[in-house]
């Protein structure tokens, strides 16, 4: 077919060379950044260089070049709709998550976050360094936190990271003691000072980071059980309602939509059925639990069956989970008689149980739900 | 896909083209082609749904904790390098050259086995560091996205290591270089799919 007009050997020499000093050159500018090129031309950069040794292979290694056209006319065709699927796929996947950091709700959101010191920001999200600009500012401020770790003195021993007491309970009815000035200070204080307090002297310069929930919670709960769940609090809990609102947008809205109602037979409704669950006696601490762990295996609400997966939340802030469950029960339905607001305390005193999604889902099944 | 080859070149001399036929070109070469548009398509989608879902995983490990650039660069570098061997053991064949042939293929397929090696590698080290195909989005879409082109890699190395095998078996020719070109079109192929997924995937990640 191509015979007689094939490559020569040096070509295919000078071809490799080019794609060998080529991959250096990308490999380079990762390795080695130049801040004179910015990271937009960086990846351009990069995807251009891709390209280049892209079109080499197939001109000069598969003989696109020179050989018939019929052959580059099949290879282009699939290119065209690979290509289109992947716009399509942009389309639908990349830009809705840039727009939505221009909307108003989200811009607010950001704007909260920028009360926040920048050298307590950084701390927070070390750990999620890889995600965007845009899912950062939608994550609630860390001053909604509620939490301050105060630094182990020892490395990884739990025994000497300093918790104190969740004091929620014990000083409510507004009369702030002395050692707590922040709880009179804001709505969000309450749940704060629930899980963190941290009346004693703090030794440690250490921020709070998202992460170390988890690990307080598990020595916390010995204390917080006492005063929350066996005397129910005199005065009715308040909590941050807005807050509620803005974990449930962040985290929550995606599947089970802003109006709570889901996305029927694939994300179950939230209105109307979580006060129904809540009735149920054990009802509380399931929702809870199904927050915390996740929930798997198949539901029925309303009639229609669900079988799919509820992530476990478990790495949000005991407070974040407390305030989206009460936006949960409070939002679209009338508040379930003798509601009881989660605390913070509440949260913690669930994540000891260490259940499975399965778990929970067998759990569902004890109540009587289906 | 080698043993229908290998029998098509067994009576590659008996067989006369057809009267009728429309095209000139070789049926297996353009049926190549068109299964390299079909496979296109389908890269096209594992890499967009790669990206779709990028930066959204909840827990980790992200790719910044486990990405290592410098061992990846290597593994891309032997890729391509085997592609280059890959068109010198074809230009071989057409020269009936047969010794160098199979230098060349053994080459090919040596490089794309220490490929494979520096994939597993890589794969194992990911799960240690508590990655899994369920641990969160981007476990998913990267095992999905990798493993399909490691299996596609691991399907040219035995599809090569067959046709080195079967040239001891029975002699090939200059003129069953065709049956060695759609081989290589394959393993091209195979090269430009990682050239796009180390720069998307890996490169990308740390700018």
């Amino acid at each position: 077919m191509s015979e007689g007009k094939h490559t020569s050997v040096s070509t295919y020499v000078i071809v490799a060379l080019i794609l060998g000093v080529i991959t250096y050159v990308e490999f380079a500018l990762v390795e080695y950044p130049q801040a004179w090129l910015g990271s937009g031309w960086t990846i351009f950069l990069l995807v251009a260089l891709s390209i280049v040794k892209f079109v080499m292979v197939v001109m000069f290694f598969m003989h696109l070049k020179d050989d018939d056209r019929t052959y580059s006319g099949f290879f282009s065709s699939g290119m065209f709709i690979a290509l289109a699927t992947f716009v399509g796929l942009t389309a639908m996947f990349i830009l809705p998550k840039a727009v939505a950091s221009t909307r108003p709700d989200n811009r607010a959101a950001q704007e909260a976050s920028h009360a926040v010191p920048h050298e307590l920001l950084d701390n927070v999200e070390t750990r999620g360094a890889s995600r965007a600009p845009a899912e950062i500012a939608d994550t609630p401020a860390v001053a909604d936190r509620s939490v301050s770790v105060e630094a182990p003195t020892a490395p990884n021993d739990a025994s000497t990271y300093s918790v104190t007491p969740p004091a929620g309970a014990t000083a409510q009815g507004g009369a702030a003691t002395a050692e707590e000035p922040a709880a009179t200070e804001a709505p969000a204080a309450e749940a704060t000072g629930a899980q963190s307090a941290a009346g004693e002297a703090a030794e440690a310069e250490e921020p709070a980071a998202q992460e170390a929930t988890a690990e307080e919670a598990e020595e916390a709960p010995a204390q917080a059980e006492a005063p929350t769940a066996e005397e129910p609090a005199a005065a009715a809990v308040s909590w941050d309602k807005d807050h509620g609102a803005a974990v449930f947008n962040a985290n929550c809205m995606a599947c089970h939509q802003m109006t709570g109602q889901g996305i029927p037979g694939a994300f179950p409704p939230l209105a109307s059925h979580a006060v129904e669950v809540y009735a149920v006696a054990g009802g509380r601490d399931y929702l809870a639990d199904a927050v915390i762990f996740g929930l798997q295996g198949a539901i029925n609400v309303n009639g229609m069956t669900y079988n799919g997966v509820m992530p476990a939340w478990g790495h949000l802030a005991d407070a974040d989970l407390a305030d989206a469950l009460n936006h949960v029960l409070t939002a679209w339905d009338d508040e379930p008689a003798g509601f009881q607001p989660y605390t913070a305390a509440d949260i913690a005193a669930r994540r000891p149980d260490g259940l499975s999604a399965g778990d929970v889902h067998a759990k569902r099944e004890a109540l009587g739900l289906h | 896909m080698s043993a229908e080859a290998s029998s098509h070149a067994a009576s590659g001399a008996s067989a006369h083209p057809a009267p009728y036929r429309s095209s000139k070109l070789p049926d297996v070469k353009l049926l190549m082609w068109v299964f390299l548009a079909s496979d296109t398509m389908f890269f096209g989608s594992l890499i967009g749904t790669y990206l779709a879902y990028r930066e959204r995983s909840l827990v980790g490990p992200f790719p910044q904790d486990l990405f290592d650039i410098p061992l990846t660069t290597v593994s891309t570098f032997v890729l391509l390098m085997s592609s280059f061997l890959m068109v010198l053991s074809l230009h071989a064949l057409r020269q009936n050259d047969i010794g160098k042939f199979r230098l060349w293929t053994a080459g090919v397929a040596f490089f794309g086995a220490i490929f494979l090696g520096f994939q597993v590698f890589e794969f194992t080290h990911f799960a240690h560091a508590g990655l899994s195909i369920h641990q969160n989005l981007f476990g998913t879409t990267f095992f999905i996205l990798t493993g399909t082109h490691g299996v596609h890699v691991t399907v040219g190395v035995i599809w090569l290591v067959s046709l080195l095998v079967t040239s001891y078996i029975r002699p090939m020719k200059a003129k069953d270089a065709v049956y060695l070109e759609i081989a290589g079109l394959y393993w091209h192929f195979v090269d430009i799919v990682w050239i796009v997924i180390f720069t998307v995937v890996y490169l990308v990640e740390f700018v």
